[in-house]
């Protein structure tokens, strides 16, 4: 294409001027798309929680806050939050303490390691959650699971542990599970921080255990903190870490959700109890995200 | 004094020490449980033992035989393309507004288009379930394709705009002063340029297509159950070494195209 026919071409096509893109144009198919396939079913969601549902449609005029407040009153749904939040919290610490170093050790690693430990940090990432938590199931799992097969053949058991079907099933499988997303915003900070800081601090006459306390982790504290946001909010919304290793009788909010919409049908509390998980979810955020800042920020003043 | 710079030099020794195996035991647990479903899958009794009885491939013959599993493998895989192809298709041209454009509300617009990200898979799957319903269209591939296509998009436009952002600018314009048009700009200077970061974008999303749950589970389609629905609802009833087989074809597969990024952009671009 010579450069005397493309040049008028642009000004002619708005297709042409789209890509030149220097407007909002480019965007739209994105936006429009967002908009009727996430913003408009997120409302009808909403909507669904405030009226009576009958086969999918809604009910004359029967606009109610009856199911909310039933579940506000509801102490199960309050037993059921708290339990998710509990299980995240615990699960996110867990991560962060298995992941700093990973990061860390990863930042200093050289030349075939590196590969090495990336290949490893992230192959789990691409193997799906439910791939992982089947495997949790078959290493968890009553007499014949393999951590009570090898405990026992090595006698440092008498008796099969029960973890399957526990709060610690749970947490052991979440915590695997949700690893790398704790790893990986460690991973891109800590790898490209400006390790200057830390030298000064070493000639400074400060232990390495010192700097790595006081000058490391607080520089890395905003990737701490989006990592723990992270990891908190798919912990706290994961319905199938709970269902397959927490049991038949274990329950949290997110898989009381899943069985209001899919098992019992009931979609009015379905809605409303998606509703409170997608609230309460974002909310526990706000507070990470807000408690961290002002924490960074008292890091910093420190300094 | 000494003494002190003794105990300073073990305390660092030790802290050092807890760090190598405290990330020892993290990689640890992040690849054992993949690698031990691998070597369960060739069990040839029908339940599950650890190591192995013996190697056979009688659960990979069970589910190479059993059509149900295998079109849920072929509905899996249709659908993966099909998100993967919307995704790039819109995400593209998004990112590059994002990235080059200027217009006032550019960062609401940034957060809009990352935000499916921002909320839980499940969520998006009730609501394009209660979306269909409400304007009567039932669970079906269209309804899957939506909602995965959804919940996939930010990743092309949060890899395709770290790429975009890298880029240098001046190399358009060069392109530019020198009589290209905006077509021949963009297919043969930025396009180039995108290309792996792209074919990133692709297999990934591909890949996340492939192995949701949280989201198929709520709008597929009865009759045509994607792989990880079928699976979702195996695993709660049995653990025979057949579900073990399944995972490790579906591990396999996710290897590929980890094997295909790393050769062709690199891994830790994915991360970022």
């Amino acid at each position: 294409m010579s450069a005397d026919m493309a040049a008028p071409l642009t000004h002619r096509t708005p297709f042409l001027r789209m890509l030149k893109s220097s407007g909002i144009a480019p965007a739209v198919p994105a936006l429009a798309y967002l908009i009727v396939f996430m913003v408009v079913p997120i409302c009808t969601l909403l909507l669904f929680g405030f009226v009576t549902i009958e086969r999918g449609r809604i009910v004359g005029d029967s606009f109610t806050l009856q199911p909310l407040m039933q579940a506000l009153h509801d102490p199960l749904v309050w037993r059921l939050m708290w339990r998710s939040f509990w299980v995240a919290v615990v699960s996110s610490f867990f991560t962060l303490i298995l992941a700093y170093p990973v990061a860390y050790v990863y930042s200093e690693a050289r030349g075939s390691w590196r590969t090495l430990m990336l290949v490893a940090i992230m192959s789990p990432l691409l193997t799906s959650a439910l791939v992982r938590a089947y495997a949790w199931l078959v290493i968890l799992g009553g007499r014949r699971g393999i951590l009570n097969q090898s405990l026992l053949s090595l006698g440092l058991i008498d008796e099969p542990l029960r973890i399957l079907n526990t709060d610690l099933a749970v947490l052991i499988g979440m915590t695997q599970i949700h690893l790398p997303f704790m790893i990986l915003p460690l991973l891109a900070v800590l790898a490209e921080r400006d390790r200057r800081l830390e030298e000064a601090s070493l000639n400074l006459g400060a232990s390495r255990t010192v700097t790595f306390f006081r000058v490391i982790v607080p520089m890395s504290a905003p990737a701490i903190i989006a990592g723990l946001a992270l990891v908190f909010a798919i912990s706290y919304t994961n319905f199938i870490v709970p269902q397959l290793l927490g049991g038949g009788s274990y329950s949290t909010l997110a898989v009381q959700v899943y069985e209001q919409t899919i098992v019992v049908l009931d979609w009015t509390r379905g809605a409303v109890l998606a509703t409170l998980l997608l609230v309460t979810c974002f909310f526990f955020i706000f507070a990470i995200v807000t408690v961290g800042a002002r924490v960074t920020r008292w890091n910093e003043v420190r300094r | 004094m000494s003494e002190r710079k003794y105990s300073v030099a073990l305390i660092d020794r030790f802290g050092m020490l807890l760090l190598v195996a405290v990330t020892a035991f993290s990689l640890l647990l992040l690849v054992a449980p993949s690698l031990i479903v691998i070597a369960v899958s060739f069990e040839p009794r029908a339940y599950i033992s650890f190591p192995p009885s013996g190697v056979s491939l009688r659960w990979y013959s069970w589910v190479m035989n059993n059509h149900q599993l295998t079109d849920s493998v072929l509905v899996s895989l249709r659908i993966s393309v099909v998100v993967a192809a919307i995704c790039v298709a819109i995400g593209l041209p998004a990112a590059f507004a994002s990235v080059r454009g200027s217009f006032p509300g550019k960062p609401a617009l940034n957060a809009f288009l990352l935000a499916p990200q921002m909320i839980p898979g499940m969520v998006i799957g009730i609501a394009s379930l209660f979306f269909g319903a409400y304007f009567a269209f039932r669970a079906s591939d269209a309804m899957l394709i939506l909602s995965l296509s959804v919940f996939c998009l930010p990743f092309v436009i949060r890899i395709t705009m770290a790429r975009l952002a890298g880029l240098d600018p001046r190399l358009d314009e060069a392109s530019a002063n020198l009589g290209a048009g905006a077509l021949e700009t963009f297919f043969r200077v930025t396009l180039p340029q995108l290309a792996p970061a792209l074919l990133a974008a692709a297999a990934f999303t591909f890949i996340e297509a492939f192995d949701n749950v949280t989201v198929a589970l709520f709008t597929s389609n009865v009759r045509a159950r994607p792989l990880p629905v079928e699976l979702y609802y195996l695993v709660q009833f049995d653990s025979s070494p057949a579900i073990a087989a399944i995972s490790a074809l579906e591990i396999g597969l996710s290897f590929l195209v980890m094997l295909l990024i790393a050769k062709t952009v690199g891994l830790d671009r994915l991360g970022r």
